[in-house]
């Protein structure tokens, strides 16, 4: 026979299987990370995701131009990470002029032309301009990401829409969230007459189409970025509202509970102290799911010309600037619309492994 | 059965009540009325203009005649453009939006569970992968980004599909492509990935094992056994899918310009045309509450463990 104590001392609390190997008890959100760590596609969208959120918040100390700067002589140049503003004016301005030449059949440029091309020259040398305080040669200025309509840094407003983006997925998201929890819980909760009331409201809403409730409240409200939370916070709280509602319902009839309200606790106090704070893990991951969807509303609002307005931006502002002179001026598109799509997605990716790492059946597997 | 259906449809009366209570409610009470205008007129005028749309009267009596023409189809005269009423706007562009919304939810809902059912029999294939893919991509990318893109490659580089344009135009069909695809692509890919997990429920399950124990062939246990059982969460997410094709619809309508309703939705509610909006309004969401009761339906029809007394 085996004894138990072979060499070394046992713990008191330790806990053991069937072959004498320690077990160390895990929380749920460590066991949960464990899992998620495994997932390759989850954690390229942690990382990504991170490192949107750095640059975001990072976006005034960057050496990056001002997002509202405009330089109205620098509408419209394309990308470049090589050559400055000036050298690509310079150019737009010969390659004109030459179309011109062609057109009128001849091989030199008039006096006039000749004067224009040299005043340009001699500005880009030597015009400056005052930005943030500094005198700086604003022609030698770089666009990595080019510029829009009015000359401002397309790099810089990509940053700053994400920033807004970003900003209002999680604002919108925690308030919708906690809106749905209050709701929800006073539901489940007090139960009976209550509870159907609320429900009904809930299921009354989700038989509208929720966005033109959206479009409907920021036409009355008028456009601002306060009324646009407003606006997501109060459709959106519906499903959360539901989650956690059937949360409150499976819990409240618990022992712990029971125990609680024995001892004389309030019913609010048992919903805030007690309830909630069991379903928080859920609430979290539900989250997480619904951070993706908030940025779209909101940059669908945008696109509509209803939501963030200049000089602001958000990725569905600068989306729905670009869409008039997409042939010309296609780096106006394609930037913000590789950003956000490559955020979302690796949001979306997060979201699924998330949820994945957090169901219950999945415990303890690796 | 048929009691069923019935009390399913009554049920919708006081849904479609409550929308239009609130939809009025919230018409009346908005602040910005319909003739505020930086002109100001005089007091006779304005008395003759609140005769002439009845907001002389009282509240409750307001709100019964609006009701009574809701019941006839009429909405109420358009507050910005005083020669139709509402629902000569709603009438003439709700065809386009249905044509539209229809064929996109069809082409989403076939293509969904047929890469879904491939994607399944194929699990862990590059077939798979790469449907999966594309699902993820289609979720995660904005309708507003999908139709300027393609916009981009097919209408202005490739110059094979016109850019917009209508089939009352003079491309005529060919215009619908391009939004079509635009509009189902994201509920092709959640169709196509629910379709694929629910595949790989039902095909494990025993029913599916004793009708290949029997010698069925794949095509039969696939088109009469596994899709039977796979289609339930199909149907339940319809109704869903189309409240975002409706949603969607307004900004496909925007960038390939189609005289659909919801391009008159964004622009009377940047006018603030009050009853406008609200016709809007109760016209979307009767479509969806109908679309609703047919999915219920559906599916009552589908599930044979359900049974509605």
């Amino acid at each position: 026979m085996k004894t138990i104590d072979n060499g070394k001392k046992m713990k008191k609390d330790e806990v053991t299987n069937e072959f004498n190997q320690t077990l160390k008890g895990e929380s749920l959100s460590a066991d949960a990370w464990k899992r998620l760590k495994k997932n390759k596609m989850s954690m390229f969208g942690l990382f990504m995701v991170t490192i949107y959120a750095i640059v975001a918040a990072l976006a005034p100390v960057l050496p990056i131009h001002r997002y509202d700067r405009q330089v109205l002589e620098h509408q419209f140049l394309p990308p470049s990470i090589t050559r400055t503003a000036g050298e690509l004016m310079l150019e737009r301005r010969i390659d004109l002029i030459g179309r011109m030449m062609n057109k009128e059949k001849r091989s030199e440029m008039s006096q006039k032309e000749k004067a224009e091309i040299a005043d340009i020259e001699y500005r880009i040398i030597n015009e400056t301009a005052e930005i943030d305080g500094k005198i700086i040669k604003v022609h030698e200025r770089k666009y990595l990401l080019g510029t829009d309509d009015l000359g401002r840094d397309m790099l810089s407003r990509i940053i700053y829409g994400g920033q807004m983006s970003m900003a209002i997925g999680l604002i919108g998201t925690i308030t919708s969230i906690l809106i749905g929890i209050v709701i929800g819980s006073i539901a489940g909760y007090v139960g009976g007459r209550t509870d159907y009331i609320i429900m009904r409201i809930v299921d009354v809403m989700y038989g509208l189409p929720y966005m033109l409730l959206v479009i409907i409240l920021m036409a009355i409200l008028g456009k601002n970025i306060l009324n646009l939370f407003l606006a997501l916070s109060l459709v959106s709280w519906l499903t959360t509202a539901r989650v956690m509602r059937g949360q409150i319902l499976s819990l409240k009839n618990s022992t712990y509970v029971e125990a609680a309200r024995s001892m004389g606790a309030s019913s609010a106090r048992i919903i805030f102290k007690h309830l909630v704070p069991n379903t928080l893990g859920i609430v979290i991951v539900f989250a997480t799911l619904r951070v993706p969807a908030f940025i779209m509303l909101e940059s669908f609002l945008s696109f509509l010309g209803l939501g963030v307005s200049a000089p602001y931006a958000s990725w569905g502002s600068l989306i729905q600037d670009s869409i008039g002179g997409m042939t010309q001026y296609p780096w106006r598109l394609i930037w913000p619309a590789i950003t956000m799509a490559l955020f979302l997605f690796c949001m979306n990716f997060l979201g699924d492994g998330l949820r994945d790492a957090f169901d219950p059946q999945s415990k303890n597997r690796v | 059965m048929t009691k069923y259906i019935i009390k399913r449809f009554l049920g919708m009366i006081p849904t479609l009540f409550v929308i239009i209570t609130l939809a009025f409610i919230i018409m009346r009470l908005a602040p910005g009325g319909p003739f505020d205008q930086e002109r100001q007129v005089s007091d006779l005028v304005k008395a003759n203009l609140e005769a002439k749309y009845h907001l002389d009267e009282s509240m409750p009596k307001q709100f019964i005649r609006y009701l009574s023409g809701i019941v006839r189809g009429d909405f109420g005269p358009s507050f910005k453009y005083s020669d139709h009423d509402v629902a000569f706007f709603i009438f003439t562009s709700l065809p386009h939006s249905l044509l539209l919304g229809t064929i996109a939810l069809l082409l989403a809902t076939f293509m969904g569970v047929f890469v879904g059912i491939i994607a399944a029999l194929n699990q862990n294939t590059w077939i798979d992968y790469s449907a999966m893919s594309l699902a993820v991509i289609g979720i995660s990318v904005p309708l507003f980004v999908v139709g300027p893109v393609l916009m981009l490659i097919f209408a202005m580089k490739l110059q094979w599909l016109p850019t917009s344009g209508w089939i009352t135009g003079r491309d005529g069909w060919v215009t619908l492509l391009m939004p079509v695809l635009t509009l189902s692509f994201p509920y092709f890919a959640n169709i196509a990935r629910l379709s694929r997990s629910s595949v790989l429920d039902v095909i494990r399950s025993d029913y599916v094992r004793t009708a290949k124990a029997k010698g069925l062939s794949q095509t039969v246990i696939i088109l009469k056994h596994v899709l039977k059982g796979a289609m339930l969460p199909i149907v339940s997410y319809l109704g869903p899918a189309f409240s975002g094709i409706i949603t969607g619809s307004v900004v496909v309508e925007k960038i390939f310009r189609i005289p659909g309703l919801g391009n008159f939705f964004v622009q009377s509610s940047l006018n603030r045309d009050y009853t406008m909006i609200m016709g809007v309004i109760i016209v979307y969401s009767t479509i969806l509450i109908l679309m609703n009761f047919l999915v219920d339906i559906i599916y009552s029809f589908l599930d044979p463990r359900i049974s509605y007394r």
